[in-house]
């Protein structure tokens, strides 16, 4: 059993990892249209990519939407995760749940409703309109990842704060806010690449106005597979890989086993 | 536990409703009143009637893509069942740097936009792609179309799905207790007969969560199946989509939204009385 397993381990190796690998030598191909292994190598693609505003823009707006989508989020999930922590009330449990429940609805359900209702609302085709549908859909994750921090919260730490004489307000500044910051990074950077990633609700509403790059690549790899797919993706590869492989590293250094962390399912 | 702070709080009991209701507010109008309202319009569009779910349930068409989406997402779970396992267990008992390199590559899989991860399938199944060279390579004269076939999406849906059944069952393997291991051989469990009796049973829990987190994220597939599957074997997901975009037939695409959400809750109210919602995502 196990000489199998680890055979068949192996071969799946390989299965996950050709796809994520195939795109950086396609990134440097000179063919026009899909072929690998390329005829050459040259940049021509990635100065498309840089400067065409076709792609630019798209891209800006997916930062720019991901953004003020990861910032409402958390002035929305963290006073709401204190409540639901710290505080026992009747029909916590009923606010647990609902907390989740943009995790449970398929992102194409999402799509038909904020596409019929921010048509009524004139949010269609906007900046806001996205940022507003993407909020909802970062709740789940970044209260996933608030609430794990803030029940491993020794409250003994405020307590002690509060009796050596410091105020309730200044506690929380100087005590609970800091020893949260890992928690709230994550959890911001959770809620961003949710946003940024997103690309069913952004394909019904965003419009040609606040077109985000998801729903770019998308109408991009329905229509032609422009090969510049392929440099964007060797682009967010390599974000990835430094994103992921940092604390791995940075753990390393620290000597302590590092720990898989994971996002949310996106549709 | 009972010190001032936490009876501060318990005394003062309007604190946790004025924490929460920025957020419930919120909810309330930007993902209730469009979740109601996609309800409210599979009865009501075009006249108030039950004509859209009549049609829905009846149709040899809608019959036919929600069978295949349901079939599809059973396949698609197997599948990556049958592919997570293996990886897991490499993971769970290999030397730490080699567990550890396994457990980037899957979370770099992960992290890559589901829309990376359909293009790089379009490159390795393209006419013009690695694997239609190897079969010319090999012999086969007239290689068969991959792409935008049923072959092409249930392997791109597999792959970019399979990560998260390797992390739960993982998760559960790297808790097994090695004595119990060891005890079932010394008991003369070897082989198959030890992974049928001592360690299948020990991960089924890995395998539940998976299971149901690919099955259900796969009912509601959208982008993969449109840009990689064939366009004469839909699922719902895109099929809802083509008649809000194509022929904005609200009613009717409403009526499919609700029966895909319906079926996505019962699956995972059932999880949630068993396991808790909560644990699902990890």
């Amino acid at each position: 059993m196990n000489t199998f397993m680890r055979w068949a381990g192996f071969v799946v190796v390989l299965f996950i990892a050709a796809p994520l690998v195939i795109v950086v030598p396609m990134s440097f191909s000179n063919a026009s249209s899909l072929q690998f292994p390329p005829p050459g190598y040259w940049f021509g693609y990635y100065r498309a990519y840089f400067t065409n505003t076709d792609w630019l823009i798209p891209t800006w707006n997916s930062i720019l939407i991901a953004t003020a989508t990861t910032i409402l989020t958390m002035a929305l999930v963290v006073p709401a995760t204190f409540a639901l922590v710290r505080h026992k009330f009747r029909g916590k449990g009923f606010a647990d749940l609902m907390m989740l429940m943009p995790m449970a609805v398929p992102h194409i359900v999402m799509a038909v409703g904020y596409y019929s209702y921010f048509g009524d609302l004139g949010l269609v085709h906007s900046h806001l309109g996205v940022i507003l549908a993407h909020t909802c859909l970062s709740v789940p994750i970044a209260f996933l990842v608030l609430s794990a921090n803030l029940k491993g919260f020794d409250r003994n730490l405020e307590r002690a704060a509060l009796s050596l004489g410091a105020s309730p307000a200044k506690t929380f500044l100087h005590v609970t806010l800091p020893i949260l910051r890992p928690g709230l990074v994550i959890s911001s950077l959770f809620a961003f690449i949710q946003s940024f990633d997103e690309t069913v609700v952004a394909i019904f509403i965003s419009g040609r106005d606040a077109e985000t790059l998801p729903r770019k690549m998308f109408d991009s790899i329905r229509q032609e597979a422009d090969p510049v797919i392929a440099v964007i993706s060797t682009l967010l590869f390599f974000v990835v890989l430094i994103g992921i492989a940092a604390p791995y590293f940075a753990s390393a250094l620290r000597s302590r086993a590092p720990k898989p962390s994971r996002p949310a399912g996106a549709h | 536990m009972g010190i001032s702070l936490s009876k501060l709080t318990e005394k003062t009991n309007i604190w946790p409703w004025l924490l929460l209701a920025p957020l419930g507010l919120y909810m309330l109008i930007f993902f209730a009143v469009p979740l109601a309202d996609v309800a409210i319009m599979s009865f009501t569009e075009p006249k108030v009637s039950l004509a859209n779910y009549q049609k829905v349930l009846t149709g040899a068409l809608y019959q036919r893509v929600f069978l295949n989406t349901f079939v599809t997402a059973a396949f698609v779970t197997l599948c990556c069942l049958l592919v997570g396992y293996p990886l897991a267990y490499l993971m769970a008992h290999s030397k730490p740097r080699t567990a550890m390199l396994i457990l980037l590559l899957v979370t770099m899989s992960f992290w890559t936009s589901f829309l990376v991860r359909t293009y790089s399938w379009m490159v390795l199944l393209g006419n013009n792609g690695p694997l239609i060279a190897f079969l010319q390579m090999v012999g086969v004269d007239r290689p068969p179309q991959l792409l935008f076939t049923r072959f092409s999406s249930t392997l791109a849906m597999v792959h970019i799905l399979a990560p998260y059944m390797i992390m739960n069952i993982y998760t559960v393997m790297k808790k097994i207790d090695p004595a119990l291991i060891r005890s079932a051989e010394s008991l003369g469990a070897r082989g198959w007969s030890l992974f049928r009796h001592v360690y299948l049973p020990l991960t089924a829990p890995g395998i539940a969560n998976g299971s149901v987190l690919v099955f259900v994220i796969c009912l509601g597939f959208y982008v993969t199946p449109v840009l990689l599957g064939s366009p004469r074997e839909q699922m719902v997901a895109g099929l809802i989509g083509h008649q809000i975009e194509e022929f904005l037939a609200f009613g009717l695409g409403s009526a499919m939204a609700m029966i895909l959400l319906v079926v996505t809750l019962i699956i995972l109210t059932i999880y949630h009385r068993r396991f808790g919602l909560d644990k699902l995502w990890g």
